[in-house]
């Protein structure tokens, strides 16, 4: 599709490649947020000048946004005659975004990450056809508010009928979001208790969980759903039933297996990491949420758990309290990082045979040869990762 | 010896892992030992009145009317707290036990009144972030938790704060946090503020039991507790 450029665009995409490439040569980190807030700083318009008469999808929710974006895209690149460009590397706000539309500003698709909280900015400023809304729970409670403030903030952004909204219905708070959008796809799991949706975001009344979905008298829930799908899915497969709905209303042809394959490999967030001459297996855990998945996924008897406290990972740890670390008992854990201290307390009271070290390599010697598994929060897994390639720990995410 | 701890609907109140102060208390009490029971009230069940120790946590703006509603139609708890069980209140929790508090639509509500606190709207953006502060009571380190919360809570006149903020925000009135009038204690501190503050948990079974602990070398505890507090008080020294 071909589009003038206008002379401020053309440049802010040239001062966007240099810093770009200058960062990543300097090894500073990814490039993409680099990248993107160059763009904007010589266009502050780029986003929608960028995005117009593209065909958008955004993807947001506490949950998963990565890994659905990948998975989308390639959905889309292979289901389509068209190329997709998309977000990378997780960059997921405003300058994220503005590189990732950058990237190959003359394809027609786009699949972007969005940020919860930028998501309603987004919404406007790039116009998507769809948005593919995953899950809402808490999550850095420090710097996004708590659950009910973002969802409330969606439910007064989505108010009109341009835009199609593919939600999880059995998450409340999501059909409290979408409950005044013009046009929202329902998709139902055959319901499931959400930890954090004692009350309805609607209306405040106790929400009635006792059939194992909600129900609340102010009829919140009640609209039909157009999808059902299988009540065993977990976080990741649930995930990938939402992008190839999103897939097949962009007009991708969706192989009739696909779904199968995505949910029964759907990719997490897990990663080989050496420490000193041991594979250990890693997974990224950024919420209660995600720590409680990613504890049932463990399998190993020795445990070594990361944890910071840096404003990605939430800068207030109360949470560890509200996760069950039964499944722990018995094996071996030892906790690094720099609130190691935080989580070993608690799995102490909890019962659980527990050390710290100062390092994941000293982790890792102190215990015998039979597997080691890891779980690291967001940063504590940066760190492993840019130490994995090469790079200097401590570089700041997209996000 | 024993000691009833009752946790006041943590699926309204859990936001921030308060729940948590509860195992505190029984890791505790039983490592004195003390038996414990813990009783659980959820929307619907009565509320004991023959609990030793009411724990209430923060949550959002709705759930926290919500159970301000469920107490006082129940009425257990503040009649509890008149025979004189100890009361530990966190964040909407301890604006729920005021006198008023702004309600879910921001209108201005009637609280438990277990004790003489009022909270008003903040119209300053919200108060996040670490809290330190040197405690009221004698024989207590310097308190640690972290903060969220929009309200702002004045004390009445002659009641007295929990403790003096060193850093952070607190109560937002003349340097006060939280609230510690006989055997009602209200604070902002999460962490949760008894995993923060090992001495306190210790503090509220002793309010609760009469009786006086024996020393308890809880390493985990201790070497939490007294990290929090020096690297806190190191960064504000540094400010």
């Amino acid at each position: 599709m071909a589009r003038k450029k206008s002379g401020r665009l053309f440049l802010a995409n040239l001062a966007g490649d240099s810093a770009g490439f200058l960062s990543k040569s300097l090894k500073r980190g990814r490039g993409e947020t680099v990248k993107g807030r160059a763009i904007l700083a010589v266009d502050p318009n780029a986003i929608q000048k960028l995005a117009a008469g593209r065909d958008i999808v955004l993807v947001s929710g506490t949950n998963g946004k990565t890994t659905t974006t990948a998975n989308l895209a390639r959905i889309l690149a292979d289901g389509t005659d068209e190329k997709v460009s998309t977000s990378k590397f997780g960059a997921n706000m405003d300058a994220g975004i503005a590189a990732a539309l950058a990237a190959k500003p003359r394809n027609r698709y786009v699949v972007l990450e969005c940020d919860e909280l930028y998501l309603p900015t987004m919404y406007e400023l790039v116009k998507p056809r769809v948005i593919v809304l995953l899950n809402l729970s808490r999550d850095q409670l420090h710097r996004t508010g708590e659950v009910r403030k973002v969802a409330k903030l969606w439910h007064n952004a989505f108010t009109k009928d341009d835009v199609t909204l593919i939600i999880d219905r059995d998450d409340p708070f999501l059909e409290y979001a979408a409950s005044n959008a013009g046009h929202v796809i329902r998709i139902t799991f055959g319901g499931r208790r959400h930890p954090d949706a004692a009350t309805c975001p609607n209306c405040s009344a106790i929400l009635d969980w006792s059939l194992g979905d909600y129900k609340c008298s102010c009829g919140l829930g009640s609209a039909l759903s157009q999808v059902r799908s299988d009540k065993r899915f977990g976080g990741p497969a649930r995930n990938a039933v939402l992008a190839i709905e999103a897939a097949r209303l962009m007009g991708a042809v969706v192989p009739v297996n696909l779904q199968e394959e995505l949910t029964m490999n759907a990719p997490d967030r897990t990663m080989q990491f050496k420490a000193g001459n041991r594979e250990v297996k890693t997974q990224l855990a950024k919420n209660p949420e995600s720590w409680r998945t990613a504890l049932s996924a463990l399998t190993a008897r020795q445990v070594i758990l990361a944890l910071n406290a840096r404003g990605i990972d939430g800068k207030d740890t109360s949470w560890l309290w509200d996760i069950d670390y039964s499944s722990l008992l018995g094996k071996e854990v030892i906790c690094i990082g720099e609130r190691k201290l935080d989580i070993a307390y608690r799995l102490s009271v909890q019962g659980v045979n527990v050390n710290t070290a100062d390092s994941f390599e000293s982790a890792a010697k102190q215990f015998g040869q039979e597997p080691i598994e890891a779980i690291a929060s967001y940063t504590a897994f940066q760190d492993l990762a840019a130490n994995a390639s090469g790079l200097r720990a401590g570089i700041g995410a997209g996000r | 010896m024993s000691l009833t701890i009752v946790r006041l609907y943590h699926d309204l109140l859990g936001t921030y892992g308060d729940q948590g102060n509860a195992e505190i208390l029984i890791h505790r009490a039983k490592s004195r030992g003390i038996n414990t029971e813990l009783i659980e009230v959820t929307p619907g069940m009565t509320i004991p009145t023959s609990g030793n120790i009411y724990l209430l946590g923060g949550g959002e703006d709705g759930p926290q009317t919500a159970s301000l509603e469920l107490m006082q139609n129940d009425g257990g708890l503040k009649k509890a707290a008149d025979q004189g069980a100890t009361v530990f209140a966190v964040c909407a929790g301890f604006q729920v036990i005021g006198t008023s508090l702004p309600g879910f639509d921001g209108q201005i509500i009637d609280g438990l009144g277990l004790v003489d606190v009022t909270t008003v709207v903040n119209a300053a953006p919200r108060s996040v972030g670490e809290l330190v502060v040197e405690p009221s009571r004698p024989g207590l380190p310097v308190l640690t938790g972290f903060e969220n919360h929009q309200g702002l809570t004045k004390l009445g006149a002659g009641v007295s704060p929990l403790g003096t903020v060193l850093s952070g925000v607190g109560n937002g009135f003349d340097h006060q946090e939280g609230v510690w009038e006989g055997n009602i204690i209200g604070t902002y501190m999460h962490g949760p503020g008894l995993a923060r503050n090992p001495e306190l948990a210790d503090a509220l079974i002793e309010s609760a039991t009469g009786i006086s602990l024996s020393p308890f070398e809880d390493k985990w505890a201790n070497q939490f507790a007294s990290e929090r507090r020096t690297s806190l008080l190191a960064s504000k020294t540094h400010k």
